[in-house]
C-alpha cells in the first residue's frame, strides 16, 4: 500500500503576506474569504507561539491516507470548486487559485524574489500556468505575458538607445536579445529555482505547469509543422523595404502574418493538444510576472524590479559585433562626417622574419588616431585596428542620461534633458 | 547594405549585483517522536523553527516524521544538490547551527580552497599592459 508522506505545513510560512487583492481583481480570480482549514486558528501570519507549532505538528491530527481516501479526498475537492466557480472544467489543468495561500513553496518564492507585499500569492500562482496547461485564459498567464512581453521590451530598448545612441540596428537587436530574449528569462527562471510539473489540479501551486513538448516526440512532430508554416509564410518578406521594421519583433525576428498565425492555431488544434517547450514555459512566467508586477505594484516598482533582475545581469555589447568589410566601412564613415579619410600607420613591430612577428597598426583620420590594435600581420593589425575604429564610434556612451521613464509620472520633479540622437548607423 | 552584423549571446547572471537570490530553496526536517537521539531536533522544531521561519521566508520549510530512525535535514539547492546532516543527539543550539549552515551554502560541492587567481569578467581599468606602449625602451 502507498501512501502519502506526512508533511506539515506551518502557519509562519505565511507571514508578511496578509495583503489580499481588491475585490473584483481580474489577475486573480478567486472567492472571499479563503479557507483557513489548514492553518490553524490564528490564520496567516498571526503571531504564533509555541503552542500553536506543537498544534501544527501534532500527528493524531493530520491524515495518514491511502489512494482511495486520497481519490475520495480530491473529488470532495472538485465539488467544492464546482459550487465556487462558474465552470469548474476550466479549472482541471491548473490547481484552484484558493489553494495558492497554502503553498509554502509558492510563499518561499515571494520571498526569494523579494517581491513588494502588494503583490498577492493568487496572481503569483497565475503566473505559473503556461497556456498549454490551462487554456482558459482567466486562470493562466498568457494575457499577463503580453502585457510583461512589451514591458520588458519597452525597457530593455529604452536602456540601450539611451545609453548606447549609435548602435547599428542588427546589433541593438541582438542587444535586446541578449538581456530579454527566451533564453536570457529561461535561464532567470532557473537560476530563480522554477521547477516544472506536468500540468493538473493537484499540482502544488509554485511549480510551473505546461505541457512539455520534450516529453513527446508526437508534440515535437507537431510544433516542427506549425513552425515550418510561419517559415514559409514569412520567407517572401525578408526584404528590406519601408515596412521592414514594422513586421519585426522587438529582437528583428519577423511577425507572422495573421493568416499564418490562424493556420498554426488550425494545424495544432486538428492534432488536439498543445505543446510548449521548457525554454518557452519559462519565459512567459517571467514575462507575465513582469505584466503582474506592473499591474499590482506600479511602475516604480516594475522598473527597480527589471533593473535589479536584468540590467544587473552582464553582456559584453562590444563582443558580439561582427564586421564584414572594416576598413571600407570606416572609409565611408569618415567621408559621412567631414573626418579626413582614414590611414593605417605601422605604430611598432617585433619579430618581422620570425615566426611570431607583431604589428602595432593604428589608423589616423590627419593627425587623430582613431583605433589602434595589434596584429600578426600588417593587413591583420590594419583591420582589427579599423575594427577598433568602428567600435569605439559604435559604442559610444554619454556621461549623462536621462531615460524618458525616469520622468514619467504626476508628481515626478526630475528634469527631462534630452538625449543624444545619432543620425543612424552608416549604410553602403 | 549594411555590413555590420551581430552574433548572439545571453547576458549573464552575476548574482547579488542586483538582486540577490539565496541558493537553499528547501529544508526538510526529519524527526522521530521516540528515539532519544532526536531529542535536540525536537526541542528545535517545536521551540526555534517558527522564529528560524520567520527570520528566512525565502526558504520553504517541510516537517515531517522519520519514525524509529536518528533526525536528519535535508537542504535543497537551486542547482538542483541536495545535503544532507544527521543531527542525532545534537543539542537544540548545534541544530540551529547545522540548520544556519544549510541555509548559507550554496549547494556546490565542498571543496578545498585552492589559491586561484581571481578571473574577472570585467574589463581591465588601466588596460592591458604592451611593450610596445611601454614609456621607456630598454637598450641592449
Amino acid at each position: 500500500m502507498i501512501t502519502a508522506p506526512m508533511i506539515a505545513v506551518l502557519a509562519f510560512q505565511f507571514a508578511g503576506l496578509e495583503y489580499h487583492p481588491p475585490e473584483g481583481d481580474q489577475t486573480s480570480i478567486h472567492k472571499y474569504p479563503l479557507s483557513t482549514q489548514n492553518l490553524g486558528e490564528n490564520g496567516y501570519g498571526a503571531t504564533q507561539g509555541q503552542e500553536q507549532v506543537e498544534q501544527d505538528l501534532d500527528r493524531s491530527q493530520w491524515v495518514q491516507e491511502t489512494n482511495e481516501e486520497y481519490h475520495e479526498r480530491k473529488a470532495a475537492d472538485r465539488d467544492r470548486i464546482a459550487k465556487e466557480f462558474a465552470d469548474p472544467d476550466l479549472l482541471l489543468g491548473s490547481p484552484s487559485p484558493s489553494v495558492a495561500r497554502q503553498s509554502a513553496k509558492l510563499a518561499a518564492l515571494h520571498a526569494r524574489l523579494s517581491l513588494p507585499t502588494r503583490f498577492p500569492l493568487e496572481t503569483l500562482a497565475r503566473t505559473l500556468v503556461h497556456p498549454t496547461a490551462n487554456p482558459s485564459s482567466e486562470y493562466n498567464n498568457e494575457s499577463l505575458a503580453v502585457l510583461g512581453t512589451d514591458l520588458l521590451a519597452y525597457y530593455a530598448a529604452e536602456h540601450l538607445l539611451c545609453h548606447y545612441p549609435r548602435l547599428p540596428m542588427s546589433v541593438l537587436f541582438a542587444a535586446q536579445w541578449g538581456y530579454v530574449g527566451p533564453h536570457t528569462l529561461s535561464a532567470m527562471a532557473s537560476e530563480w529555482g522554477i521547477e516544472h510539473a506536468y500540468p493538473g489540479d493537484e499540482v502544488e501551486p509554485g511549480h510551473l505547469m505546461f505541457m512539455s513538448a520534450d516529453q513527446s516526440p508526437d508534440a515535437l512532430r507537431m510544433q516542427e509543422q506549425a513552425e515550418n508554416l510561419v517559415l514559409k509564410g514569412t520567407a517572401n518578406v525578408l526584404k528590406r523595404g519601408a515596412n521592414w521594421l514594422s513586421q519585426r519583433d522587438q529582437f528583428g525576428e519577423m511577425h507572422p502574418s495573421k493568416e499564418i498565425l490562424d493556420q498554426m492555431a488550425e494545424a495544432t488544434k486538428q492534432e488536439g493538444l498543445r505543446t510548449a517547450t521548457a525554454i518557452d514555459a519559462n519565459a512567459s512566467f517571467i514575462r507575465a510576472l513582469f505584466g503582474a508586477i506592473y499591474l499590482h505594484c506600479g511602475r516604480i516598482a516594475t522598473q527597480r524590479f527589471f533593473t535589479s533582475h536584468l540590467l544587473s545581469r552582464q553582456l559584453d555589447i562590444a563582443s558580439i559585433f561582427e564586421f564584414k568589410k572594416p576598413k571600407y566601412d570606416l572609409s565611408r564613415l569618415c567621408a559621412r562626417e567631414g573626418f579626413d579619410p582614414p590611414v593605417a600607420r605601422l605604430i611598432s613591430e617585433t619579430g618581422r622574419l620570425s615566426r611570431h612577428p607583431v604589428f602595432v597598426v593604428g589608423v589616423f583620420s590627419g593627425e587623430d588616431e582613431l583605433g589602434q590594435a595589434a596584429g600578426a600581420s600588417l593587413d591583420e593589425a590594419r583591420t582589427r585596428a579599423a575594427v577598433a575604429a568602428l567600435k569605439s564610434w559604435y559604442l559610444y556612451s554619454p556621461m549623462e542620461v536621462t531615460k524618458p521613464s525616469s520622468v514619467e509620472g504626476a508628481g515626478n520633479k526630475s528634469k527631462w534633458i534630452p538625449n543624444m540622437v545619432d543620425p543612424g548607423e552608416v549604410v553602403t | 547594405m549594411p555590413q555590420v552584423t551581430a552574433l548572439r549571446a545571453i547576458s549573464k547572471a552575476q548574482n547579488g549585483v542586483g538582486a540577490f537570490i539565496i541558493q537553499c530553496k528547501r529544508i526538510d526536517f526529519h524527526y522521530c517522536d521516540w528515539y532519544g537521539s532526536s531529542r535536540g531536533m525536537n526541542s528545535f522544531i517545536t521551540n526555534e523553527l517558527s522564529k528560524f521561519g520567520k527570520a528566512h521566508p525565502n526558504i520553504e520549510i517541510t516537517v515531517s516524521p522519520r519514525p524509529n530512525k536518528h533526525p536528519i535535514m535535508v537542504g535543497h539547492y537551486i542547482n538542483g544538490h541536495q545535503k544532507a546532516i544527521c543531527v542525532r543527539n545534537l543539542t537544540k543550539e548545534q541544530v540551529h547551527q547545522k540548520a544556519d549552515l544549510l541555509r548559507m551554502a550554496s549547494g556546490e560541492k565542498n571543496r578545498k580552497v585552492m589559491r586561484k587567481p581571481v578571473i574577472s569578467t570585467n574589463e581591465n581599468v588601466r588596460g592591458m599592459w604592451s611593450p610596445f606602449h611601454a614609456g621607456r625602451k630598454y637598450e641592449i
